[in-house]
């Protein structure tokens, strides 16, 4: 974590972790909803074993008790941009094969996405606290580049349960790097080992 | 022995023979007649087949065999009749064989070499599809054309049964020449090489479920086939929810057949192939109908700049996003197309066509498609007696005096082609509703104006119009908001 913090940069930084937490937990809430209409909407066994989607972040990590704070936030926030790249396209394809077909799934698409959107940027207001400032997108995009087009739609079907299934993991992962974050520097405390993070 | 002549153009023929006698022989002298006044025509040959025109009706062969060291050994005549030569058409040449994997279906492409014959001959073709390395006959066709005595590119389309990803599928073609005014023995000609069209199993890293994502109408069998990696075992392939009973096509790939299928819900049918790996290939299929022939299609224009078409659609196509049924409306006297944009979930759809200056007369053609099917309705229209004007606004009410008034009202549209029928209704608390019907030529985005009399004095009225076409009605406007006034005293 970055030297020690004034009083009111440490204040601001636990108001936007609390913020931050709430926010992941509503996020992972609707993100579970999601995943049980999406598997029945687009006919598919919830539990359906899903291959390894190309650019799709994982939330299961090693070393994550020693993981610094701003390690923390660089992870999530690359994560959440890269969710927010996987979720536009969702929703792109949506639209192309449903059109208004199922209109009450798209908003729930959308919602989703718009938390992730929201997320993404708190991470970075919380990576501004920590005055190293967040990598710009474009850095970003150069490096992960567009989500690859699925072969398929029997495969983008899989691809969006894959995609929703693993935001949730994030989402419970996102609320325990916060809470992390959230301890008073030197940022020592008996957090959740990675064993139980997703 | 045994002289054999074939010609594959009906000019010159080849003539081979035999030689009994096991001696070893040197060169051969070979003479022909091509008629009876000429002298024969005399040539050395190494081989036991030359090339010679064909004879009107009938040539006199000679061919003396000579030993090695030049002398001859044996010479033998032959008479050729015309009825002798047996003719075979050149062995046809496949130009291209093109697979549409969407559809299923083989595109074969080839000449018909008609320069070589006369004009008019009646070509029949016999051509073959052949499946799997073991070459299993599955289709066997003959297709007829007349030669024109010029190369022609001919096409033949053959849908599969089954996806064409599924197995390698070859195609070879032969042809027999009606040649009517040849008299000697015709035959087919020999098969061409096959072409081929390789199924994903004999690609080391294809694997997959076909057809990939296709669209069929309700009711349809279909076959799906899984195609997986070397080594990989599967362990089912299910429709939906339902496990099928698989058949083997070859060593990497099964197939499932799905008879009579039903509408899929708006994200398809899913078709998975379960490997004992637990990993999942599939594809999606979507089942549906084609478009119903729109009903009560009417188009009318609310203000001579927009022509507004409405219909009833008919049965849900049950197809949705990028697959769902297209609308357009073609015009044919200026053949101007517009392509509608229509919400699916409406009940009745709407198109829009903006009207085309000095053109009343409108023959309109909605067409409908989608990837199963495709229709069209008609309609002939004369937009003048189709005016349906906007609901008219800023009703004004003004006082001339204590028994009349003077309306002012203004309606969106141009209308100068035509007169306008506008209907006012006079509303009062103590005397019966009144209609009140004025007409007045049309006008271009302006204001309309009438006078009302014999008005009570001091009496509150609540006034609202709308206006129609007033030589050929059809429809009224609605009614504009209600406008109050109090006459004044008398």
């Amino acid at each position: 974590m970055a030297g020690a913090d004034s009083p009111s940069a440490a204040l601001q930084r636990r108001d936007l972790c609390a913020r931050g937490i709430r926010l992941a937990g509503k996020m992972r809430a609707d993100v579970i909803n999601l995943l049980d209409t999406y598997a029945e909407r687009q006919g598919l066994d919830a539990s359906a074993n899903v291959a390894a989607v190309e650019g799709l972040p994982l939330a299961a990590v090693e070393g994550w008790d020693e993981q610094t704070g701003t390690q923390r936030l660089l992870e999530n926030l690359a994560a959440y941009r890269a969710f927010r790249a996987l979720l536009a396209q969702m929703l792109e394809e949506h639209r192309e094969q449903l059109g208004e077909a199922d209109a009450a799934l798209g908003r729930a698409l959308a919602a989703v996405l718009l938390q992730v959107s929201a997320f993404t940027y708190h991470l970075e207001e919380l990576l501004r606290l920590e005055s190293c400032g967040a990598p710009s997108e474009e850095e970003q995009e150069e490096e992960d580049g567009l989500p690859p087009q699925p072969h398929g739609l029997f495969e983008q079907k899989l691809r969006g349960l894959g995609v929703l299934r693993e935001l949730a993991q994030w989402a419970l992962r996102s609320g325990r790097d916060l809470r992390q974050l959230a301890k008073p520097s030197p940022g020592t405390g008996s957090a959740p080992s990675p064993a139980e993070s997703p | 022995q045994n002289l054999k002549c074939v010609t594959h153009n009906l000019h010159k023929m080849i003539c081979n023979w035999d030689v009994s006698s096991r001696r070893r022989h040197g060169q051969t002298d070979f003479c022909y007649t091509t008629n009876d006044l000429s002298p024969p025509v005399c040539f050395k040959t190494k081989e036991k087949r030359v090339e010679i025109p064909v004879p009107e009706s009938s040539s006199v062969v000679t061919i003396t065999t000579n030993s090695i060291s030049g002398t001859p050994f044996a010479t033998k005549e032959f008479e050729i009749h015309k009825q002798d030569v047996l003719f075979i058409p050149v062995t046809p040449r496949i130009l291209s064989l093109t697979p549409d994997f969407s559809t299923s279906t083989l595109n074969l492409k080839w000449s018909d070499n008609g320069s070589a014959f006369p004009y008019g001959l009646d070509a029949f073709w016999q051509i073959q599809v052949l499946r799997k390395e073991t070459m299993e006959k599955v289709a066997e066709v003959t297709y007829h054309s007349k030669l024109t005595h010029e190369d022609i590119i001919l096409s033949w389309n053959w849908t599969s049964d089954l996806p064409l990803e599924c197995m390698s599928h070859y195609v070879k073609i032969r042809c027999y020449v009606n040649v009517t005014q040849f008299v000697g023995l015709k035959d087919w000609s020999d098969w061409s090489p096959v072409e081929v069209i390789p199924g994903k199993d004999t690609d080391p890293s294809g694997s997959g479920v076909f057809p990939l994502d296709t669209v069929v109408a309700v009711g349809s069998d279909v076959t799906f086939c899984c195609v997986h990696e070397e080594g990989q075992n599967i362990t089912n392939m299910t429709y939906g929810s339902k496990p099928y009973p698989m058949i083997q096509l070859s060593s990497r790939s099964n197939a499932i057949r799905v008879l009579n299928a039903n509408a899929s819900d708006a994200s398809g049918t899913n078709v998975v192939c379960r490997y004992n790996s637990g990993m999942l290939e599939g594809t999606v299929l979507f089942v549906g109908y084609a478009p119903d022939i729109p009903q009560n299609l009417s188009c009318e224009t609310p203000n001579f700049r927009i022509i507004k078409c409405t219909w009833k659609p008919g049965r849900h196509s049950g197809l949705y996003g990028k697959r769902k049924t297209k609308y357009s409306l073609f015009e044919r006297t200026s053949g101007k197309n517009v392509s509608c944009e229509v919400h699916e979930m409406n009940r009745e759809h709407v198109c829009g066509f903006p009207v085309i200056p000095d053109q009343k007369t409108y023959d309109f053609i909605l067409g409908v498609s989608n990837p199963i099917g495709q229709t069209e309705s008609s309609l002939l229209v004369d937009i003048t007696q189709r005016v349906h004007p906007k609901t008219p606004e800023k009703l004004t009410v003004s006082g001339n005096n204590s028994t009349s008034v003077h309306l002012r009202w203004f309606i969106n549209g141009s209308f100068a082609e035509i007169r306008l029928l506008c209907q006012i209704e006079i509303s009062s608390g103590h005397s019966e509703q009144k209609l009140h019907n004025v007409s007045m030529p049309g006008g271009k985005l302006s204001a309309y104006t009438a006078q009302l009399n014999a008005l009570h004095p001091y009496t509150k009225y609540q006034f609202r119009v709308r206006c129609s076409a007033a030589d050929h009605f059809w429809r009224w406007s609605d009614w504009s908001r209600i406008e109050e006034y109090t006459t004044s005293e008398a």
